[in-house]
C-alpha cells in the first residue's frame, strides 16, 4: 500500500467563491445575468429601503458587443451610498461586509456583489465601475477596481472624485460580463416585477438591452419598518458563531458573555445556564476548550426557561403593502393580504406572509399546481425551484374547491418568509425546505385569505345570480305584456300599461338598479 | 267575418271565446290589484292521472301546477303560455282554423336581448314543436276547453264507413255512398251531427289496410256495421267520434288490434283514454268499448274454458313472430295498470309472456278474407267471446 502525500495550500476566498461558482449561482451565462441584475439590485434596496429612503433604482442592461454575447448591467440607487475609504473593499475583497450584525436584509454577507464583480472579471476582463456619495457628503467617488483573485485583495485602476452639486446620494455599479439575454429574459423580467410587487413604494425603472423599457412607479408613501439590529439569541447559534462571538467580546466572564452579548438573558438566566453546564460564573471565556462550547451549548438546548427571540429585528412587508402591489401588478377583483405572527424557529424569529389576488390580469391556471406562486424570501423573489418549494407544496395541496375557487381560474398566492435564518434547500438559496412549523404557518395563512376569498366569491355568485334572475324576467316582459293585451283588448295603450306594471313589480322583488327601461335590455330584432 | 263558414262554426266560436278570454282577462285583472301573474294549471303528470274504477276512465287528479310568471323556472313557459293563448284567442276571434303547426310557426320568433353581462343574447319564443304543443295541452286544462272547442285542427287519420248519414258543416253526407274511400273523421267531431243510422254494431280496425278489405267485400253492408279504421294510434277525433256514436246512438263498440302489447294499448285508449292526455278521457274515452281480437286465445286456445285456436299449429306457425324484449318490457308495464288487472287481461298477458310470440291482424286474412268477415269476427261477436 503506497501513502499518498496530499498538499495543502491555502486559497484565498475570492479563488474558493470563483471554484464554486454555481453555488453563488453564476453557473451559465444566462444565470449569471439573471443573477448580476438580482445582487445589485437586492444591495440597492438595501442601501434605501433599510434606513427609510424611498427607493428610485434605474437598472439598464446594454449589449456591449455586437458579435459577442457581453453584457453592460448597470444599477443606480438614492441610497445612503458607501465612504470612499470603504469602496475599494467592498467590490473588491471577498467577505468584507457591513453586514455582520444580525438583522433580516436582502443579501447576508455581503457576497453577492463580489461574485459578479469576479465574474465579470473573469468572463470579459473589464474592471467593475462604482460611483457613490455616501448622505451629506459634498463630493462624488468614482473607481475603477478589479479583483487580485490570489491575496484577495482589491486592484485600484482608476479612482476620480467629482464635486456633488445637486446632493446625490447613492451608488451606482457598472459591471461586464457575459451574459445570455434571450436565455435569461423572462427570469429577469419577472424579477423586477416580482420585486416591484412588494415594493409598491419604490420607483423602479428597467431598459433591457432590446430597448425597452419597463417602469414601475411609486404608488404609496408607506414603508415598511426598518429592521432594527439585535443581538443573537441563545439558541440561534452554532459551535462557530460562539467562537467568533468570543473572539470578538470585550467581557471576560462566562456570565458577563451571555448577559452581554445575547438577546433575552439576565442574571438569573445567565446563572441557571452556567449551572445547567457546571461551569463557575466567572469562568474565563477566553480559555474554554471546544468541549468546554459544546457543553455550553448544549445546556444552553436544553434550558426552557428562554424567552422567546424578539421579531424586532424582522421587517415583514407588511398587509398593505402586499395588497397595493398585488392589486396594481393584476388589477385583480379580489386581493387581501395577512401578516402572521412572529414564531420561533431554531431559535431566529420567524415571520410568515401571504397574499391572494384573484382575477383580473392574472394568467387563467388550469389546475391548482399552475396557480401563479409569488415565493418570497427576506423580500427576495425566489424564481427557481418551485415545485420543491415548501409554499407550491402548501399551494398545490389545497383542495380550492372548498373555497369556491373553480379551474381554469386566475389565481396568484404571495408567501413571504422573513427570518435571519431561513431553511433553503439545497445552495441555490431559490426554493424554501418544507419545515413543519413553517408548512404550518404558510398553510394557516393561506387558508384564511382563500376563507375570506370564499366569502368573496359566493357573495359575487348570489349578486350575479340576482341579476340573472332579474333578465329571466326582464326578457319576456314585453311578450306577456303583448299577449296579455291582445286578450284584453287588444290596444297598445293596455300594452303600454302592463309592461309598466310587470316591470315595477319586478323591481320591487330584484335589484335592477341600472336597467332604467325595459327598452334598454329587450330589443327590436329589426 | 268569412260569411261563408258554417252557422254552427261561428256559434261555437262565439262561445268559446268568451269563455277563453274569461280565464286570462283574470291575470292582468288581478295584476292591477297588485298580484303576482299565476296560472294555476292541473298537473299532466303520471303521478297525477288516476284511474276511475266507477267511470272506468283515466281522469286527471287534483294536483295543480302554480305557474307564476316571476318564478324562475318557470318564467319561460308562463310567456309560452301566454302567447300560446293569445294566438289561439286571435284565431277564434278572426274567424281562423289553425292547426297546431300552425300555432307553433305563429308563435315563433326571437327575443334579442342585452344580457347582464352587456352581451347581445338571442332565444327563441319556442324552438320545438313540442314546446308549443305541451303549452296548448297547458291551455287546454287551464281553460277546460279542448282544443277541437276552440276550433283547433290536427291532421285527419281516422276514417268511416257504414249506413248513416251525418251534417258536417253545411253539407249532408252520406257515408254509404263514399265508393272506395272512406269519410274522414274531421278534427272537430262535436260539430257533427248525425241524422240517421241503420247499424247494429261499430266494428273499429286498427289497420287501416284491413279497413279496406272489409270495405271492399261490403263486409258493414252484409253485417249491419259502421266500420271504422284509427290507422294505428287512434287520435281525437277519432276517439271523440266513437264515444258519441256509443253514447248518442248506443251503438256496441268492438275493436280488433294486432295481438301484442301495443295492440292491446291502442284498444285501452279507446276505452279509458292515454296517460298522456288523460285530461280528455271524459270526454273522449268510451268505456264500454269492447277488445274482441286478436286475443291470444284465438292463436293458441285456452284449455282450462274448453276454447279451441281459431289458427291450427301448421297455420299459426307461418305468422308467429317472435316477442321482442321490447314486447315483453311494455307487457310487465300494462300488468301495473289497474284497468289491466282484470281476470280477462291477466289470462291474455299470461299466455304472451308464456308464448312470447306475438302476431298481426293480417294473419288472419291469410285463411281467406271471408275467414276474417264471415267466421273470425261473426263468431267472435255471437260467442260473447271479447273482452270487456
Amino acid at each position: 500500500m503506497s501513502i499518498s502525500v496530499e498538499r495543502y495550500r491555502a486559497i484565498s476566498p475570492s479563488e474558493f467563491f470563483y471554484r464554486n461558482k454555481e453555488i453563488a449561482g453564476f453557473s451559465n451565462p444566462a444565470r449569471a445575468l439573471y443573477q448580476a441584475v438580482r445582487e445589485l439590485v437586492e444591495n440597492s434596496l438595501d442601501a434605501t429601503d433599510t434606513h427609510n429612503i424611498y427607493p428610485d433604482i434605474k437598472i439598464i442592461i446594454d449589449k456591449e458587443d455586437s458579435s459577442e454575447e457581453i453584457y453592460s448591467v448597470y444599477v443606480e440607487d438614492n441610497g445612503i451610498g458607501i465612504p470612499p475609504n470603504h469602496i475599494p473593499n467592498a467590490f473588491g475583497r471577498v467577505l468584507y461586509s457591513s453586514k455582520y450584525v444580525l438583522r433580516q436584509t436582502r443579501g447576508m454577507f455581503g457576497l453577492g456583489a463580489k461574485m459578479v464583480v469576479l465574474y465579470g472579471q473573469i468572463t470579459v476582463g473589464r474592471p467593475v465601475e462604482v460611483t457613490s456619495s455616501p448622505r451629506g457628503f459634498s463630493k462624488i467617488y468614482r473607481y475603477k477596481i478589479m479583483i487580485d483573485i490570489k491575496n484577495n485583495e482589491p486592484i485600484i485602476l482608476e479612482e476620480s472624485v467629482y464635486p456633488n452639486i445637486n446632493g446625490w446620494h447613492g451608488t451606482a455599479v457598472r459591471v461586464f460580463l457575459k451574459g445570455d439575454w434571450q436565455r435569461s429574459k423572462n427570469k429577469i423580467l419577472d424579477y423586477v416585477k416580482r420585486t416591484a410587487i412588494i415594493t409598491p413604494y419604490a420607483n423602479i425603472l428597467f431598459k433591457d438591452p432590446e430597448g425597452v423599457i419597463y417602469y414601475y412607479q411609486r404608488l404609496t408613501n408607506k414603508m415598511p419598518k426598518p429592521p432594527k439590529e439585535v443581538k443573537p439569541h441563545p439558541k440561534g447559534v452554532d459551535l462557530e458563531t460562539l467562537k467568533e462571538m468570543i473572539v470578538r467580546s470585550r467581557v471576560r466572564s462566562l456570565k458577563d458573555f451571555l448577559m452581554e452579548e445575547f438577546e433575552g438573558v439576565g442574571e438569573k438566566t445567565a446563572e441557571g445556564i452556567i449551572r445547567l453546564a457546571g461551569f463557575r460564573s466567572n469562568q474565563s471565556i477566553r480559555k474554554m476548550s471546544i468541549d468546554d462550547l459544546k457543553k455550553l451549548l448544549d445546556a444552553i438546548s436544553k434550558y426552557e426557561d428562554l424567552r422567546r427571540p424578539s421579531a424586532d429585528h424582522l421587517s415583514p412587508i407588511g398587509e398593505e403593502l402586499i395588497k397595493i402591489g398585488l392589486a396594481n401588478m393584476f388589477k385583480p377583483e379580489f386581493v387581501d393580504a395577512l401578516t402572521r405572527k412572529p414564531i420561533a424557529y431554531e431559535g431566529h424569529a420567524l415571520i410568515v406572509e401571504v397574499g391572494i389576488a384573484f382575477g383580473g390580469s392574472i394568467p387563467e391556471a388550469p389546475f391548482p399546481e399552475e396557480i401563479m406562486l409569488l415565493r418570497y424570501a427576506n423580500k427576495i423573489p425566489l424564481l427557481y425551484d418551485e415545485s420543491t418549494d415548501v409554499s407550491f407544496k402548501v399551494v398545490s395541496e389545497i383542495d380550492w374547491k372548498n373555497y369556491g375557487v373553480e379551474f381554469p381560474a386566475r389565481l396568484a398566492v404571495l408567501t413571504h418568509v422573513c427570518s435571519t435564518k431561513v431553511p433553503y434547500k439545497g445552495v441555490g438559496k431559490e426554493s424554501i425546505a418544507d419545515v413543519p412549523e413553517i408548512e404550518r404557518e404558510i398553510e394557516n395563512g393561506v387558508k384564511e385569505l382563500a376563507r375570506r376569498l370564499r366569502q368573496y366569491i359566493n357573495r359575487k355568485k348570489r349578486m350575479e345570480e340576482e341579476i340573472k334572475r332579474a333578465y329571466t324576467f326582464i326578457k319576456y316582459i314585453p311578450e306577456v305584456a303583448r299577449g296579455l293585451s291582445i286578450i284584453y283588448d287588444g290596444s297598445q295603450n293596455s300594452y303600454e300599461i302592463i309592461k309598466e306594471k310587470l316591470f315595477n313589480m319586478l323591481r320591487e322583488k330584484v335589484s335592477v338598479k341600472n336597467i332604467r327601461s325595459i327598452d334598454d335590455v329587450v330589443i327590436s330584432i329589426e | 267575418m268569412n260569411t261563408y263558414s258554417s252557422k254552427i262554426d261561428l256559434e261555437a266560436r262565439k262561445k268559446v271565446s268568451a269563455l277563453f278570454r274569461e280565464k286570462f282577462v283574470n291575470i292582468v285583472d288581478s295584476l292591477f290589484k297588485n298580484v303576482e301573474p299565476e296560472m294555476l294549471i292541473p298537473k299532466r303528470t303520471l303521478s297525477n292521472t288516476i284511474y276511475d274504477p266507477v267511470k272506468k276512465l283515466l281522469l286527471l287528479g287534483d294536483e295543480k301546477l302554480s305557474r307564476k310568471f316571476f318564478d324562475m323556472h318557470e318564467s319561460r313557459k308562463f310567456m309560452q303560455t301566454i302567447l300560446m293563448a293569445s294566438i289561439i284567442y286571435q284565431a277564434l276571434i278572426n274567424n281562423e282554423y289553425p292547426t297546431i303547426r300552425d300555432l307553433y310557426y305563429r308563435g315563433k320568433h326571437t327575443i334579442r336581448y342585452r344580457s347582464y353581462t352587456g352581451k347581445i343574447e338571442e332565444e327563441n319564443t319556442w324552438d320545438e314543436q313540442s314546446e308549443s304543443d305541451s303549452v296548448l295541452r297547458d291551455i287546454e286544462v287551464y281553460t277546460n276547453l279542448l282544443r277541437e272547442e276552440m276550433l283547433i285542427l290536427s291532421k285527419e287519420k281516422g276514417k268511416v264507413v257504414g249506413n248513416m248519414r251525418i251534417r258536417s258543416g253545411d253539407d249532408i253526407i252520406d257515408l254509404s255512398k263514399m265508393g272506395h274511400g272512406a269519410y274522414a273523421i274531421e278534427p272537430t267531431p262535436d260539430l257533427i251531427e248525425f241524422i240517421d243510422v241503420d247499424a247494429e254494431f261499430v266494428l273499429i280496425v286498427e289497420k287501416d289496410a284491413v279497413f279496406q278489405q272489409l270495405h271492399r267485400a261490403g263486409f258493414w253492408k252484409k253485417y249491419k256495421a259502421i266500420l271504422v279504421t284509427s290507422a294505428g294510434q287512434p287520435d281525437r277525433a277519432t276517439r271523440r267520434f266513437i264515444r258519441r256514436l256509443n253514447e248518442e246512438l248506443k251503438l256496441p263498440i268492438y275493436i280488433i288490434t294486432d295481438s301484442d302489447p301495443y295492440g292491446w294499448y291502442i284498444y285501452s285508449v279507446f276505452k279509458i283514454g292515454s296517460i298522456t292526455l288523460s285530461y280528455e278521457s271524459e270526454r273522449l274515452a268510451t268505456p264500454e268499448a269492447r277488445f274482441l281480437g286478436v286475443s291470444m286465445s284465438d292463436i293458441f286456445g285456452d284449455p282450462q274454458r274448453k276454447k279451441k285456436p281459431y289458427l291450427t299449429e301448421t297455420e299459426r306457425r307461418n305468422y308467429i313472430i317472435k316477442a321482442k324484449e321490447m314486447d315483453l318490457k311494455r307487457a310487465r308495464e300494462l300488468k301495473n295498470y289497474k284497468w289491466f288487472q282484470t281476470k280477462e287481461w291477466k289470462r291474455e298477458i299470461d299466455i304472451f309472456e308464456e308464448k312470447k310470440s306475438k302476431l298481426e291482424i293480417e294473419a288472419l286474412t291469410s285463411k281467406g278474407l271471408s275467414f276474417l268477415m264471415d267466421i273470425y269476427i261473426p263468431t267472435k261477436i255471437s260467442t260473447k267471446d271479447w273482452i270487456e
